[in-house]
C-alpha cells in the first residue's frame, strides 16, 4: 500500500525489458509496472489504485499499436488516479505536431530520444519523482537515499512531527 | 505548471487506520477508569482531571491522533468537565477557573517567544541564510576530517539553538550528503558524519528557550508558578553543558568512525542574499537575539522580544500572509496542551495526590531528580519529547514545592527538559534521528551505541554538576 509507481508503456517487449531493467535501481523504494499498449497501461492504473498504490511516474513510447503514446497521456492526464504523476515520453518517432500535443494537453515533463544511456535516464527519473513525491506525499525521508536527497530535506523541513 | 493542490491525492491520503481505532478506544477505556473507581483522597473535580490525563498519555504515546489535537482535546474537555462553563456542575468547595484560562494557554507568553524563534528561523530558511552561515563557519576548519566533523557538530548545535532541531538537521545533512556520496560504501565516516548531524542538533536543542519545545514547555509551567526565566540565564544554565557534552560526541565519533588522518573537501554552493528584503531580515535576525541576550539592561521579557521579529517583518511586507501561514502552529498548540493540562492538574489538587503515592521525602534531592529525568529520557526515547515534557514537568514542578522535599522548581523544570532532550538512541526517538536514518548511512545498531552513550553521559554530568554550578553562576538563589 502506497508504494509510489513507475509505469512503463513499451510495445516492444526487449527494448520494455531494458526499460525496466534499467530502472532497477529504484525497486527497492518504488513499484514498477510494464504495460504493452493503451488498453494494457490502464488496466494497470485500475490495479495501482486498487492497491492503494499511487502512480508517481510514467514513461510512455510513442508509436504503440491501436494508440498514440501523446493520446494515452492525455488520456491519463484526465483521470484522477493519474493526473499528479509525472509523464515522460519515451521515443525516437513523435513528430513535433505530437509533441506539441503532448505538451500542450498532457503536461508533459520531459522527452527522452531512444536510444537512452542509463545515466541519463536515472537522472530524468530522479528528477521527476523527486517533483512528484515532495507535491503528493507527506513523509519524503524514505526517497532521500534514492532521489535527490538535499532537496528533500529541504522540503521536508516545513512538515516534520513533533519533536 | 499546476497539478493538483498540494498533497490531497486521493490515494495516498492519510486516514484513520486500524491502529489508530485501537489507540482512541483504549484512550476512551483510560478515559472512563475514573468515572468508575473512586480513587481515595482524590477530589471528584481531581478525577475528571485525571480522567483526561489518562486519555492524554495513551493519546500521546499511541499517536492514534496528531499530537496536537490531542492538546486541543485536552482544552476543550478541561473546559467542558471543570471551568466555570462546565457542562456537569462541578463540585461545592472547589472554585473553578475560568475557561478564559484554557483558552489563553493558547496564546500563553511562552508560545510567542516561540512564535518569534519560528519567525527567524522560517526567515533564515526563506532567505537562505542558514546555508550561507554554514558555509561561512566552515571554512576556517580547512579540509582536515576531524576538523570537518568538529565544524558540523559546532555549527549544528549552534543553529538547532535558535531553529528546530529537525530543520537543523535537514539544513546540515543536504550539506553533508555530497560527502557522503562521494565516500566509498564501507567507509565507517559515512556513518559518522550521518550520526553527528542530529546528535548535535538534539543537544544543541537544549541550550536556548526556544531550541526545542520540551525547553518552553519547562519556561512556560514556570511562569505560571510566578518564576521567569530569562533567555540569557537558561543559556548560562544549558551552554556550558552543551559544550562538553558535545566535545564528548566529537572524541567519540572521531575515535571511533576512522576520522584520523584524512581529508575532506566541503562545497557548499550558496550566495547571501542581498536584496533590501533580505537586508532587512539579517537586521531584525540580529537585533531580536541581542535582545534577548541583554534582558538585565532594557527589562523586556524574552516572551515580548519574541513579539518583536513578528511585529518588524510583517510590517515592513518582509513576510507575507504567506510566510505566516507556513509558520509551525501546531508546534505551538501542543506546547499549549502541556501548559493547559499543568493548570488542570494543578488546580484540581490531581498533581498532589498523584505524587503521594510514593514516598518522596525519604529520596534524596538527587536521586529525586535522577529519577525524573531518566523517566524523561526513557519516555521520550518511545514517545516525542514535547509529549514527555507536557506529561512530567507539571508533576516535577509540583514535586519540588511539596513538603520536604528541597529542590528548587526551576531545576525540577529544566531537568525534565533535559532529560526528554537527550533521548535519542532509536531512529523513532526525534525527527532528527529519522532524518539521519533516511541517508541510508547510518544502522540502526550505531545509533542506538552512540544515541545511548551521548544520553546517559549528558545526563551524568548535569546530575553531578548542575545544581552546584547553577547556584555558582548565581540562577539558583
Amino acid at each position: 500500500m502506497n508504494r509510489v509507481t513507475i509505469l512503463c508503456v513499451e510495445d516492444e517487449p526487449e527494448v520494455r525489458d531494458a526499460l525496466v531493467r534499467d530502472l532497477d535501481a529504484f525497486a527497492a523504494v518504488f513499484r514498477i509496472e510494464a504495460a504493452e499498449d493503451a488498453e494494457d497501461a490502464l488496466t494497470v492504473v485500475q490495479e495501482c489504485a486498487a492497491a492503494r498504490d499511487p502512480i508517481g511516474l510514467i514513461l510512455c513510447d510513442h508509436m504503440l499499436p491501436g494508440k498514440l503514446g501523446a493520446d494515452l497521456l492525455v488520456e491519463l492526464k484526465d483521470k484522477p488516479e493519474t493526473a499528479p504523476a509525472r509523464k515522460v515520453l519515451v521515443t525516437g518517432q513523435a513528430g513535433l505536431e505530437d509533441t506539441i500535443k503532448a505538451v500542450n494537453n498532457a503536461d508533459l515533463d520531459h522527452y527522452i530520444a531512444k536510444p537512452w544511456t542509463r545515466e541519463a535516464l536515472h537522472d530524468v527519473v530522479r528528477k521527476y519523482l523527486t517533483d512528484y513525491v515532495i507535491d503528493e506525499i507527506d513523509d519524503l525521508l524514505p526517497y532521500v537515499s534514492l532521489l535527490d536527497g538535499p532537496r528533500l530535506l529541504e522540503a521536508q523541513k516545513d512538515r516534520s512531527p513533533h519533536e | 505548471m499546476t497539478r493538483t493542490a498540494g498533497r490531497s491525492n486521493p490515494v495516498t491520503g492519510s486516514t484513520m487506520t486500524r491502529g489508530r481505532w485501537i489507540g482512541l478506544a483504549v484512550a476512551a477505556a483510560a478515559f472512563t477508569v475514573p468515572c468508575v473507581v473512586e480513587f481515595p483522597g482524590l477530589s471528584v473535580e481531581g478525577h475528571r482531571v485525571f480522567s483526561i490525563f489518562l486519555a492524554a498519555v495513551v493519546l500521546w504515546i499511541t499517536e492514534a491522533v496528531p499530537l496536537h489535537a490531542t492538546a486541543t482535546i485536552i482544552i476543550f474537555l478541561e473546559i467542558l468537565l471543570v471551568s466555570d462553563k462546565a457542562i456537569l456542575a462541578t463540585p461545592e468547595g472547589f472554585t473553578p477557573p475560568s475557561y478564559r484560562t484554557f483558552f489563553a494557554t493558547l496564546a500563553a507568553p511562552v508560545l510567542m517567544l516561540f512564535l518569534g524563534g519560528f519567525f527567524l528561523a522560517h526567515g533564515a530558511a526563506k532567505f537562505n541564510l542558514d546555508r550561507n552561515l554554514a558555509r561561512v563557519f566552515l571554512r576556517p576548519f580547512g579540509t582536515s576530517s576531524r576538523m570537518i566533523l568538529l565544524g558540523l557538530i559546532g555549527i549544528t548545535a549552534v543553529f538547532s539553538m535558535f531553529m528546530s532541531n529537525t530543520a537543523t538537521t535537514a539544513t546540515m545533512m543536504a550539506v553533508v550528503l555530497p560527502i557522503i556520496a562521494q565516500l566509498p560504501p564501507g567507509d565507517r565516516m559515512r556513518t559518522g558524519l550521518a550520526l553527528s548531524i542530529p546528535i548535535a542538533a538534539n543537544v544543541g536543542g537544549m541550550g536556548t528557550p526556544i531550541g526545542t519545545p520540551p525547553n518552553a514547555i519547562a519556561i512556560g509551567a514556570l511562569s505560571q508558578a510566578g518564576i521567569n526565566l530569562g533567555f540569557l540565564q537558561w543559556m548560562l544554565m544549558a551552554v556550558p553543558f552543551v559544550l562538553i557534552i558535545l566535545a564528548v560526541v566529537w572524541l567519540l565519533l572521531g575515535r571511533f568512525y576512522g576520522f584520523a588522518g584524512k581529508t575532506i573537501t566541503l562545497s557548499i554552493d550558496s550566495t547571501f542574499n542581498t536584496t533590501r528584503q533580505a537586508k532587512i531580515f539579517y537586521v531584525v535576525f540580529a537585533g531580536t537575539i541581542l535582545l534577548w541576550l541583554t534582558e538585565g539592561i532594557h527589562g523586556m521579557t524574552s516572551s515580548v522580544v519574541g513579539f518583536v521579529p513578528v511585529v518588524v517583518l510583517l510590517s515592513t511586507r518582509v513576510f507575507s500572509s504567506k510566510d505566516l501561514q507556513s509558520i509551525q502552529w501546531h508546534v505551538l498548540w501542543l506546547v499549549a496542551g502541556g501548559i493547559a493540562l499543568g493548570v488542570g492538574v494543578g488546580k484540581t489538587g490531581l498533581d498532589g495526590w498523584l505524587l503521594g503515592l510514593i514516598q518522596w521525602g525519604e529520596m534524596s534531592p538527587v536521586a529525586i531528580l535522577a529519577m525524573l529525568s531518566v523517566v524523561a529520557l526513557v519516555l521520550s526515547t518511545v514517545i516525542s519529547n514535547s509529549a514527555t515534557a507536557n506529561l512530567i514537568v507539571p508533576l516535577a514542578m509540583t514535586l519540588s514545592v511539596s513538603e520536604g522535599i528541597t529542590i528548587s522548581p526551576i531545576v525540577a523544570a529544566v531537568f525534565v527538559a533535559i532529560g526528554s532532550s537527550l533521548a535519542m538512541a532509536l531512529p523513532i526517538s526525534t525527527p532528527p534521528n529519522a532524518v539521519a536514518m533516511s541517508t541510508g548511512a547510518v544502522r540502526t545498531k550505531d545509533m542506538v551505541v552512540i544515541g545511548a552513550l551521548v544520553g546517559a553521559f549528558g545526563l551524568t554530568v548535569f546530575l553531578l554538576f548542575g545544581q552546584w554550578f547553577w547556584s555558582a553562576v548565581g540562577v539558583l538563589p
